[in-house]
């Protein structure tokens, strides 16, 4: 196995365009290590990104925030200005492993290792985040959403790797939160993930909101349902149990030993509407 | 007193070495030019083995040998040896347990095959190239399935109906007497869920053998080095001198390591045919499937009550699940414990039938507790399910039925004297201390959030000690220091703080002059190793004999040139003094003296040290009460553990800080089993929790720090006063936080649930019980 660690982008691209047998993208390590040492992937190439400027900076400019895709989860959670505009992708990010995780673990990590139980891709679902994709054929935009196709999948092609991702400007009265659920306190795999970014008018009427699933099916799912149940309410109680049964409803999760289906499920509904208050009550701080 | 003696918080001895990275654990030892071994695990719960080839793998880079059980059979090894089988019954049926599988495999991980070779990895490669052409047979994994009618047996023509044993204890027809004037009959099913049992340090060996003595020695990882070196000895048909055991540091044992597993005979065999020494290392997935498992119960209580709620009589039926063989001890526990039954309460007539069953799983063992933490469990849930049907309240009825402080010698109908305990203080001081009345707040408070809180206790007595013996050698140097040898086995416990804390109150020593010497057969005379928490309770008192002997030979010394009668020499705090004068000689005088013959009286000789032995009259009953109080979403089913109290009495404490660790230890082990620690065997007999990702070992963060009362009472049976202390915690536990979850859900219409109390378990209890109408 050969390792490198390429400074700039083109270079990166370059040595995994070239590579004969399996390359793989190494940022923090916490998936792909852990992997190779079980045996599960036997690269032949190991593109280290975290000597590449691009992929370690946070910027924040007026027309939204972009975070380097191998940012290190502790580096996210002393970002005072990421964390005031978007505490529930903050949250989920921070909710990776343990200390020594945080220290290494990045959001294009967890996005590429393509677990359909990543804490922070139905944060980042939610709230709407682009990627910056770099390729052999330049460079190219795509939600997040359209990442992940399947358990250990994504859509991206040979020798493309994520450089950033954008989030969009903040609106006033908007906020985010996630939750999930692990059958523990700490250090485990979540059974369901919540993710929900909504903006509220001056009345406490919400106008948009966005409704992201984790570990209920193969990859994380937007749920347009329950953004439509909460759209145009006053996030009441009617309405927030219609969010929790299209949450539910949209389920499509596996059985097993972590969680049965009817568990998932019926956990899923419950912790869409607790995420949706807790981004009301932000919302409406600010 | 002295300084270090009995009661005081030393820190322990044995915690820079350990602490600091410098233990010696099996897998820090290597010889010159030994090899490794790797051993070929079953994949199927049962079959049949048509056909072994191991030609492929014989001839793969590395190898040096391949053993199968046709090699060990001609040999004529045998199987792993039963210390246990239960007498009262028709003879039950105890297998031949093969160090390999012969012609089945009757369970997910039993060794088939012994794989010799350089180096691990080229041993565990090699492991691929074995052919095995299996035959898969009929399995009976859950004992739902053993026990159904037409359920495919293990042991066909031996143990119809996979039946290894039937025992009962106690006196049926007082029962039935009992049944008869009651007013009440309270009844539960509940299930002693399986553990695995996880001792941080995987199991491991290495077999070294001398082929000019004709000697072979055995270092291993075990919580019993002599009672091992008899297992080596039977199983190569062979005198015990011919065995050496060595164990040094031993990274936790539970009972996971008192009986003998095929590795440990399998290295030695190895090296006897390769002449070279042999190591093997077991990995966490093969722990998971391989080491004993513990507990494993389905039980069924009956309690009859008259009208105002006395006990009358209890009717217990325990089916026993013990896996696919006998393990060296796995029939102790249904059967010798469940005098814990009668607990702290005068139920006048107890009868327990139990079933030992074989099932297509790894056998069970002794864990922490042995018996009677699943007897208390059944009893402690019993009481609170009889307090809500006869709607008496659950303290109330327990104070009602307590044994009460002036009934001692107090003779319980499963045959136990107990000798003392002040049974209904330590109800008391935890239900103050815990703020028991003010519960009416808090689960206001908590509804108020959309939590629910419950609160719940769990009485218990335990028995230890009796029916051990252990000596203890004590050896004064001329320079005063003093050595240990004894035949307990520390696995993490403490004991070299312990024994050293000991001799400082019995001889007067700094705890820094104290070696202990433990784990090796040729060193130390006699063991019985360390389990059932004894080894404080009567290797202590085997010591007190044993200084008793240095000291009277002290005396003599001292008389002898102090010029004064034996009988006038008096000994306290390290001094031999004149009794009324200030003559006197110092401990390190006397230990020079012993060594020089010109200043010892004629006859006497050289030397000083002693050996006690220490035969229990009774047992030891440690007892208390445990206090729990819990939190949960009904909405997603966590569990959060709120408060734990224990109000103990253990007698004299030795050192309060070994002893906590002791009981907080247990606690979690306890809590473990009854919220997190989930085994899942599928119907085809995999084990699906083979790892910590999947297998709950509580955290730090999930157990509150617990909370101390101590509520000591004199302990007759043992001369230091000590009742023993390794595994009450693990035996509290389970009944007080399961009590205290379903006082939560009462409002459900929860009557039981069974553990471990994982989320979704605590979820789906509350969805099946709860009217379809969401709750806020
Ligand atoms: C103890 C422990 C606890 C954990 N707990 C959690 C948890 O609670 N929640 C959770 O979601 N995850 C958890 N994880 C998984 C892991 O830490 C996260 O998924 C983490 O975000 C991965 O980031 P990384 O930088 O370490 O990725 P790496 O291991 O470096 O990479 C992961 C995969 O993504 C690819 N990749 C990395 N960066 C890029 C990129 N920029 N473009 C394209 N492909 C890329 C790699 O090639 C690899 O296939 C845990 C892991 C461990 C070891």
């Amino acid at each position: 196995m050969e390792y490198k660690a390429p400074s700039s982008i083109d270079e990166a691209v370059m040595l995994l365009a070239q590579a004969n047998g399996k390359a793989h993208v190494l940022a923090g390590g916490t998936d792909l290590l852990v992997q190779i040492r079980a045996g599960f992937t036997k690269p032949t190439l190991v593109v280290d990104v975290k000597n590449i400027l691009e992929l370690r900076t946070i910027s924040v400019a007026d027309d939204g925030v972009c975070i380097g895709a191998a940012v290190t989860g502790a580096e996210l959670g002393e970002h005072d200005a990421v964390k005031a505009a978007w505490p529930g992708l903050v949250e989920a990010t921070e909710l990776i492993g343990s200390t020594q995780i945080q220290g290494r673990a990045s959001l294009g990590g967890n996005l590429c290792n393509a677990s359909p139980a990543a804490d922070t891709v139905p944060a980042l679902v939610a709230a709407s985040a682009i990627c910056l994709i770099a390729g052999p054929n330049g460079q190219r935009e795509a939600p997040v959403e359209q990442i992940v196709t399947g358990p250990g999948q994504t859509s991206l092609k040979n020798s493309e790797f994520v450089v950033q991702f954008q989030l969009p400007k903040k609106l006033p009265r908007s906020a985010d939160a996630y939750l999930r659920f692990i059958p523990r306190t700490e250090m485990d795999i979540a059974v369901v993930g919540a993710g929900v970014n909504l903006t509220l008018d001056k009345k406490g009427i919400c106008q948009q909101a966005r409704v992201a699933l984790g570990a209920v099916a193969p990859t994380v799912l937007l749920v347009e349902a329950g953004a439509k149940a909460l759209i145009g309410s006053t996030l009441d109680d009617a309405a927030l149990d219609k969010l929790r049964a299209a949450a539910s409803a949209a389920c499509n999760p596996i059985d097993d030993k972590r969680g049965t289906v009817e568990f998932r499920v019926d956990v899923a509904g419950v912790l869409a509407k607790r995420a949706v208050l807790i981004a009301k009550q932000r919302a409406e701080m600010n | 007193m002295p300084r270090f003696g009995i009661g005081q918080p030393l820190t322990r001895k044995e915690d820079l070495r350990l602490l600091t990275g410098r233990g010696r654990y099996v897998d820090d030892l290597s010889f010159p030019n030994q090899a490794r071994a790797e051993f070929l695990r079953s994949p199927h719960a049962h079959a049949r083995i048509v056909q072994i080839d191991v030609e492929k793998a014989k001839s793969a880079s590395g190898v040096c040998a391949v053993y199968v059980s046709a090699d060990i059979a001609n040999a004529g090894l045998g199987g792993l040896p039963v210390w246990f089988m239960p007498e009262n019954a028709p003879p039950g049926y105890a297998p031949e347990f093969p160090l390999l599988a012969q012609d089945v495999v009757r369970y997910v991980g039993e060794s088939l095959a012994m794989i010799v070779a350089e180096s691990a990895e080229q041993a565990a490669r090699a492991l691929d190239l074995i052919e095995v052409k299996y035959e898969s047979l009929p399995t009976s994994v859950g004992l739902e399935e053993a026990t159904s009618d037409g359920a495919p047996e293990l042991w066909p023509g031996k143990a119809p109906f996979n039946v290894a044993f039937l025992w009962q204890g106690g006196d049926m027809s007082a029962v039935v007497t009992a049944l008869r004037q009651a007013a009440h009959l309270v009844e539960i099913d509940v299930i002693n869920n399986r553990v695995a049992i996880a001792a941080i340090e995987c199991r491991a060996a290495i077999g070294v053998h001398d082929a000019i003595k004709s000697r072979s020695t055995l270092y291993t990882t075990s919580q019993m080095p002599h009672p091992l070196r008899a297992d080596l000895a039977a199983i190569f048909n062979e005198s015990e001198d011919q065995f050496r055991v060595v164990i040094g540091d031993v990274g936790g044992g539970f009972g996971s390591k008192n009986s003998m597993y095929g590795e440990q005979a399998l290295v030695i065999w190895a090296a006897r045919m390769l002449d070279r020494p042999i190591k093997w290392v077991g990995e966490r997935s093969d722990a998971f499937i391989t080491d004993f498992h513990g507990r494993d119960n389905v039980t069924h209580g009956e309690l009859a009550l008259d009208q105002d709620g006395n006990f009358l009589g209890m009717l217990v039926d325990v089916t026993a699940n013990l896996g696919a063989y006998i393990s060296g001890r796995g029939a102790m526990s249904p059967v010798l414990n469940q005098p814990a039954l009668a607990g702290t309460y005068r139920t006048p007539a107890i009868h327990v039938r139990v079933r030992g069953m074989f099932t297509n799983t790894v056998p069970t063992d002794v864990y922490r507790g042995a018996g009677r933490p699943e007897a208390i469990y059944l009893l402690e849930r019993l009481i609170d399910k009889a307090a809500d049907e006869l709607n008496i309240d659950r303290v109330e009825l327990r104070r009602r039925n307590m044994i009460p402080a002036d009934a001692f010698p107090y003779e319980t109908p499963l045959g136990l004297t107990y000798d003392g305990g002040l049974f209904e203080r330590n109800l008391d001081e935890g239900l103050r201390r815990m703020d028991w009345d003010g519960m009416v707040s808090r689960r206001a408070e908590a509804r108020a959030r959309g939590r629910r809180r419950g609160i719940g206790l769990a009485n218990y007595v335990e028995r230890c000690g009796h029916g051990i013996t252990q000596d203890a050698q004590i050896k004064v140097a001329a320079d005063g220091g003093v050595t240990v040898l004894i035949g307990t086995m520390s696995s993490g416990q403490g004991h070299e703080t312990a024994y050293a804390q000991i001799s400082a109150e019995l001889l007067g020593v700094q705890p820094s002059q104290v070696k202990v010497i433990q784990g090796d057969t040729d060193l130390v005379a006699q063991g019985k190793g360390t389990g059932g928490s004894w080894s404080i309770p009567v290797g202590g008192a085997a010591m007190s004999k044993a200084a008793d002997a240095i000291i009277d030979k002290g005396k003599e010394i001292a008389s002898h040139l102090l010029e004064a009668s034996s009988a006038d020499i008096e000994f306290s705090g390290g001094y031999f003094t004149v009794a009324g004068t200030d003559h006197a000689m110092d401990w390190s005088s006397v230990a020079a003296s012993a060594y020089d013959p010109t200043l010892l009286p004629e006859g006497m000789t050289p030397g000083l040290e002693g050996t006690g032995e220490f035969v229990p009259s009774n047992h030891t009953f440690p007892n208390g009460c445990h206090l729990c109080e819990v939190e949960l979403d009904p909405k997603t089913g966590s569990l959060d553990i709120v408060r734990y109290l224990v109000v103990h009495d253990f007698g004299v404490v030795l050192n309060p800080l070994l002893l906590e660790g002791q009981v907080h230890g247990g606690v979690a082990q306890g809590l473990g089993q009854a919220v997190f620690e989930r085994t899942y065997y599928d119907n085809a007999g995999q084990f699906h929790t083979s790892s910590f990702l999947d297998y709950n070992i509580p955290r730090a963060d999930e157990i509150p720090s617990i909370e101390f009362i101590s509520n000591p009472t004199p302990c007759p049976a043992n001369p230091l006063g000590f009742k023993g202390c390794g595994e009450a915690g693990a035996a509290g536990a389970p009944p007080a936080v399961v009590n205290a979850v379903v006082d939560a859900l009462k409002e459900f219409g929860v009557k039981h649930i069974d553990m471990p109390l994982t989320p979704e378990r605590i979820w789906r209890t509350i969805n099946n019980a709860a009217t379809k109408q969401d709750f806020p």
